[in-house]
């Protein structure tokens, strides 16, 4: 478990990081290096063997939480535990600030990041599937500029994302739900705690002045290659006063959806069952803080 | 509250544990710690396939890659040593360190690659090339049993190792009078220990003086004589450190063929060579897996819940390279029928090679496994005969009058007292509410349970269950000894001969030798000879160090306390008799005045001859070799009957779980359990075992597996798909002690190093038992994975609305 020999650059601006990407010949892997979290136990065991480390730990203005008009920039170089503990996450963003208590362990959230955990694409991670609940939007940037790709789309196959290899990414920007009464729940299901999740589920409701659901965004990860939202189930809620009833009867449509497989941990049976049991909760959980 | 500590000055006395202070400062010495100039470094080429031919290696590219000094292969290694040691009476079957011609498991070596850094070994690793041919593989645990299943070792014949039946007392006539039958399945799967230090091993050569040097994190007997045998060197040519510390082993420390792999390699080279295993290497390619087991019971027992006897097969999986491994299905042999009076047994034990990765010791050397069979086994009558699960046992529990208690086997119980450690631990749990607790859980749509285990934890490793397995290893001799002085200013030195992996010896050693000499344990220095400065230890395998180890260096105190009590007596002008020894004082009964200091008679012996009893020797220093107390060192007698172990220890574990019925998950929410090891050395390193050996046993019921898939790839080979818990997985765990002395000790110490692993699996499997017992459903597979527990469940409740 010793990584094989790379080069390694510290960047201290986006434009140089980018550059030095995109100086690298095309036959060599260049990899941009975060919190280090998922990449450097990859390299450890010359699972993913980049000749170029390109580390961004140390470019100016590239962590930070901003809250401006009804959205939430969080830049990508923002450690996980920071944007847990951020009063803007927690104010704004609930559901993910539920979501972080998730993610690994206090020690890895210290290190790992935002951006890193979006870029992996992991389709069990607790960000990437908030980002696809709440429709955020991902701004990537190359020495031939910055691009903003929906969260809807970016999230490709298990851990290939839109962000292309001499791309850095630079920012996350949640919308924040300002309407009604707003309600968040997160669920999810691992074999211990801080584990990638087995199953996981975000949704987030808003009600109007007599508990109708005017809005309600429902996803779900670790059953299918991508985190998914569940469209139908979002309609069929919408204008109902989520009654028990309602939410189990919608809950039918997640197998429409979901692509679940086995793996060592669960069968992809389980992963269905479990989906909807934990998004029913989720569901559930947001409805009743939402009404609180 | 137990009885213990009303006599002791230190023993049984809470006092730190003296180990702590190097590694809480972070000044441990561990394998990897250990540098000498010029050393090299090993990386290995393991295989991809669980089966395959090896048509050729090519390692002229690795050669050539910088820093490299040597690529060693299994036709080169295989021709120059011996195979390594097997504990069954298997000739065909050949184990070398590395593959010889064909891979036996994914992830089996195939090359040691020789560089200046690891790093650059690791480079050179890659750049060797191995053509295989894939071959199907033997996987699964009852089709070892066919004759047509892929031959791991086609040398053999089969894939069967060893198959024994025995018979012990009138198992027949038992079932013929007994009014029920139950049979029942029980599966354990591949754990093992996984410690936080992989195996690491040093070797230099020092062909001037002919010696090997061998710094290694081990814990494994006859270490250097399975050096000496495979390398064809004497073993005097051998010197084995016994002071390194390991991080951690519970039996799994065994690294042979890394070791032979280094030694052959200094010798070669004439250069230092380390491998130290990094995580992958150790679970894939270490052959440090455990039993992985299949029981088939019937149980015999009345309608009041006496259960008479029992017929138990046993399949063990042992994967490709048997070594020791197999003979865990002998060890239990010592407590075959646990705590309860059974009177008679039939026991089929069988184990199989496959091609996974090879089976070392773990914990409890196969009784943990047992355990949670007998368990099982006892949970399940009671659900059949509607008898509450803590009164069934107790109807059942030897009881501590009929001590000592012989069971069919023929090893004979030493003490306990079973029923007043049951009745602690259902105090401590506060059963009552714990019952109420469970019941409101219940009713509030959860499902909740109670386990229980009660359950033996034998302890000092008399191994001539090993003769029930393979007649040919006739070693009845199992010691361990110390090696006592007092110098010429009085201070204390006791020397060990093994390693520690975290036991504590040397406080064990101080501890004891304190009591008995009345002298602070701080002050005794306890050091650990190597392997040619002592006689050869068993190692600390079994809890065997305070019940042998332990009588031995009271057996060498006491031996020093009457020489200088004879000095004592001659200074002072009287007979033997009269002299009284108290704190560092020699004195004439009633007569206090009359004394000398400790460390005068110190300084007598070591400065003084003419002041000497004649015919004395000069000096302090005596020794103590003991062979495992109790009737052993017999072989078995024509029926079988065999001693075993001599030391009983005892717990009852109490857990509470609850289980998310949508996901299977189980909570493990407190945990309550009672234990009798005899007397107590050192109460701080009794409950460290008690509780990390609950959480290891936690891990083999809940998470832990060396899963592989049906072709035999190795799915586990790192901590994201092998899960041991943390801390966040392990409750609060709260304890109680009892104290039934061992006579057969010297202080009345038991063995204490395994009996939370030998309970924990087996409780908590009934707890999730007791919770799933409204549905009617009952699980008997280790570990019990949330998916399996959430699939029982969705199929019940499928069932009933059917
Ligand atoms: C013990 C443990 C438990 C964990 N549990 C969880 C869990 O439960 N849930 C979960 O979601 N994650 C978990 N993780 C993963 C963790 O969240 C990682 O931090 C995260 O996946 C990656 O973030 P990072 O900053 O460490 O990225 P790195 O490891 O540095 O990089 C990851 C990948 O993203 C790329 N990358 C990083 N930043 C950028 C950028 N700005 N632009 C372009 N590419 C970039 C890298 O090139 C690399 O390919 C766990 C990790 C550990 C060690």
């Amino acid at each position: 478990m010793k990584a094989a020999e790379f080069d390694y650059i510290r960047a201290d601006s986006v434009a140089a990081a980018c550059e030095a990407l995109a100086a690298a010949g095309p036959g060599e892997e260049r990899k941009i290096v975060a919190g280090g979290q998922t990449l450097v136990p990859l390299m450890a065991m010359r699972l993913a063997r980049p000749s170029l480390l390109v580390d961004i730990d140390g470019i100016p203005g590239l962590a930070g939480i901003d809250s401006v008009d009804g959205v939430v920039a969080i830049g990508a170089m923002t450690r996980q535990r920071a944007a847990e503990l951020s009063p803007a996450v927690r104010s704004e963003l609930p559901l993910l600030a539920k979501a972080l208590r998730f993610v690994g362990h206090p020690q890895t959230r210290n290190r790992g990041t935002v951006g890193g955990s979006l870029v992996h694409g992991d389709p069990a991670a607790e960000i990437p599937l908030v980002a696809v609940a709440l429709d955020a939007a991902l701004e990537a940037e190359s020495t031939g500029g910055r691009r903003v790709c929906p969260a809807d789309g970016f999230f490709e196959t298990p851990m290939v994302t839109a962000v292309a290899p001499d791309e850095c990414l630079v920012e996350a920007r949640f919308p924040v739900w300002n309407a009604g009464r707003i309600g968040t729940g997160f669920r999810e299901v691992a074999s211990r705690q801080g584990d990638f999740a087995i199953v996981a589920a975000a949704a987030q409701v808003a009600l109007d002045g007599d508990g109708t659901c005017t809005r309600v965004a429902a996803a779900l990860g670790g059953v299918a290659p991508r985190p998914v939202r569940i469209a139908a189930l979002e309609d069929a809620l919408t204008g109902t006063r989520l009654e028990d009833r309602a939410i189990d009867a919608a809950l039918a449509s997640v197998e429409a959806v979901i692509e679940p497989d086995d793996d060592l941990h669960a069968t992809a049976a389980y992963r269905g069952r479990v989906a909807k049991v934990l998004l029913g909760r989720a569901i559930r959980e947001a409805r009743d803080e939402a009404l609180a | 509250m137990s009885d213990r500590g009303a006599n002791y000055r230190y023993v049984s006395r809470k006092r730190r544990a003296r180990e702590d202070r190097r590694f809480i400062a972070g000044k441990g010495r561990f394998a990897a710690d250990i540098a000498v100039p010029g050393m090299k470094h090993v990386a290995l080429v393991a295989s991809p396939h669980p089966r395959a031919r090896i048509r050729s290696i090519d390692a002229s590219r690795a050669l050539e890659s910088p820093g490299v000094h040597s690529v060693l292969t299994g036709d080169e290694l295989s021709a120059e040593t011996a195979p390594l040691f097997n504990g069954l009476d298997i000739p065909n079957v050949k184990w070398f360190p590395l593959a010889v011609g064909m891979t036996r498991y994914a992830g089996e070596w195939v090359a040691a690659v020789v560089a200046d850094s690891r790093y650059l070994a690791e480079d050179a690793a890659e750049l060797v090339e191995v053509d295989y041919k894939p071959l199907p593989a033997a996987v699964e645990i009852e089709s070892l049993l066919d004759s047509d299943s892929p031959p791991v070792h086609p040398e053999h014949g089969s894939n069967v190792l060893v198959r024994k039946n025995f018979e012990w007392g009138p198992v027949e006539e038992d079932f013929a009078r007994s009014e029920h039958t139950l049979a029942y399945r029980a599966r354990w799967g591949r754990s093992s220990t996984v410690p936080i230090e992989t195996f690491g091993v040093l070797s230099r050569w020092d062909p001037i003086r002919e010696i090997l040097d061998v710094w290694a994190s081990i814990q494994m007997p006859n270490y250097q004589e399975q050096i000496a045998n495979a390398l064809g060197i004497p073993t005097n040519a051998i010197r084995v450190y016994n002071d390194v510390d390991v991080g951690g082993s519970y039996g799994v420390k065994r690294g042979i063929k890394h070791t032979v792999i280094t030694a052959y390699l200094a010798r070669k080279l004439g250069m230092p060579v380390r491998l130290i295993e990094d995580r992958l290497d150790n679970m894939s390619g270490g052959d440090a897996h455990g039993p992985d087991r299949l029981f088939d019971v019937t149980l015999a027992f009345d309608g009041d819940g006496t259960i008479r006897s029992m017929k138990l097969r046993a399949i063990d999986d042992v994967g490709a390279y048997p070594g020791r491994g197999p003979l865990q299905l002998g060890k239990p042999i010592t407590a075959l029928v646990g705590p309860y009076r059974l009177s008679s047994v039939a026991y089929e034990a069988i184990s199989v090679t496959s091609n996974k990765t090879g089976q070392v010791p773990v914990r409890g050397f196969g009784q943990s496994p047992t355990n949670f069979m007998i368990e099982t086994g006892v949970d399940l009558v009671a659900r059949r005969l509607g008898i509450d699960r803590m009164e069934l046992r107790r109807r059942n529990l030897i009881e501590s009058h009929e001590f000592p208690w012989r069971i069919p086997t023929g090893t004979e119980y030493d003490s306990g007292d079973y029923r007043a450690v049951l009745d602690k631990t259902l105090d401590l749990a506060d059963y009552d509410s714990l019952v109420a607790r469970r019941d409101a859980a219940r009713a509030a749509g959860k499902l909740a349970g109670i386990g229980i285990a009660t359950c033996l934890e034998p302890g000092g490793g008399n191994n001539i269950f090993e003769q029930l397995l393979n007649e040919k290893l006739e070693i009845t001799t199992f010691v361990e000894s110390c090696l006592m002085r007092v110098d010429m200013h009085g201070n204390v030195t006791a020397v060990m001969s093994t390693t520690t992996s975290g036991q504590g010896h040397e406080t064990l050693i101080a501890t004891i030798a304190g009591e008995e000499l009345e002298r602070d344990p701080d002050s005794i220095r306890v050091t650990h000879a190597d392997s040619l400065e002592a006689l050869p230890t068993r190692s600390p395998v079994a809890s065997r160090m305070a019940i042998v180890l332990g009588s031995a260096t009271s057996e060498a105190a006491r031996k020093i306390r009457s020489k200088m009590i004879k000095i004592a007596a001659h200074n002072l002008g009287v007979g033997e008799d009269r002299v009284e020894y108290q704190t560092g004082t020699f004195f004439v009964r009633g007569e206090p005045a009359r004394k000398l200091e400790w460390n005068e008679i110190a300084g007598i012996a070591h400065r003084q001859f003419h002041r000497l009893p004649p015919g004395t020797d000069p000096c302090l220093q005596e020794f103590s070799v003991l062979q495992v107390p109790g009737a052993s060192g017999q072989l078995p007698n024509e029926k079988k009957e065999i001693q075993l172990y001599p030391c009983f220890s005892f717990q009852a574990h109490i857990p509470y779980v609850e289980i998310d019925p949508g996901t299977g998950k189980v909570e493990v929410l407190d945990y309550a359990i009672g234990h009798d090891c005899g007397t107590v050395i050192n109460p701080d390193i009794v409950r460290g075992m008690i509780v990390g050996g609950l959480a290891h046993g936690i891990g083999a019921a809940l998470y832990e597996k060396f899963a592989y898939d049906e072709d035999g790839q190795f799915l586990a080979g790192s901590f994201v798909d092998y899960l041991l818990p943390s801390s966040h997985e392990i409750p609060m765990v709260k304890d109680v002690e009892h104290c039934t002395p061992s006579p057969k000790t010297s202080l009345g110490q038991k063995g204490s190093g395994e009996g939370g692993y030998l309970g924990a699996p087996a409780a908590i499997a009934s707890a999730v038992n007791d919770a799933l017992a409204p549905l009617d459903i009952s699980l008997a597979e280790l570990p019990m994975r949330l998916c399996d527990i959430e699939a029982a469940i969705h199929e019940k409740r499928t069932e009933r609305t059917e």
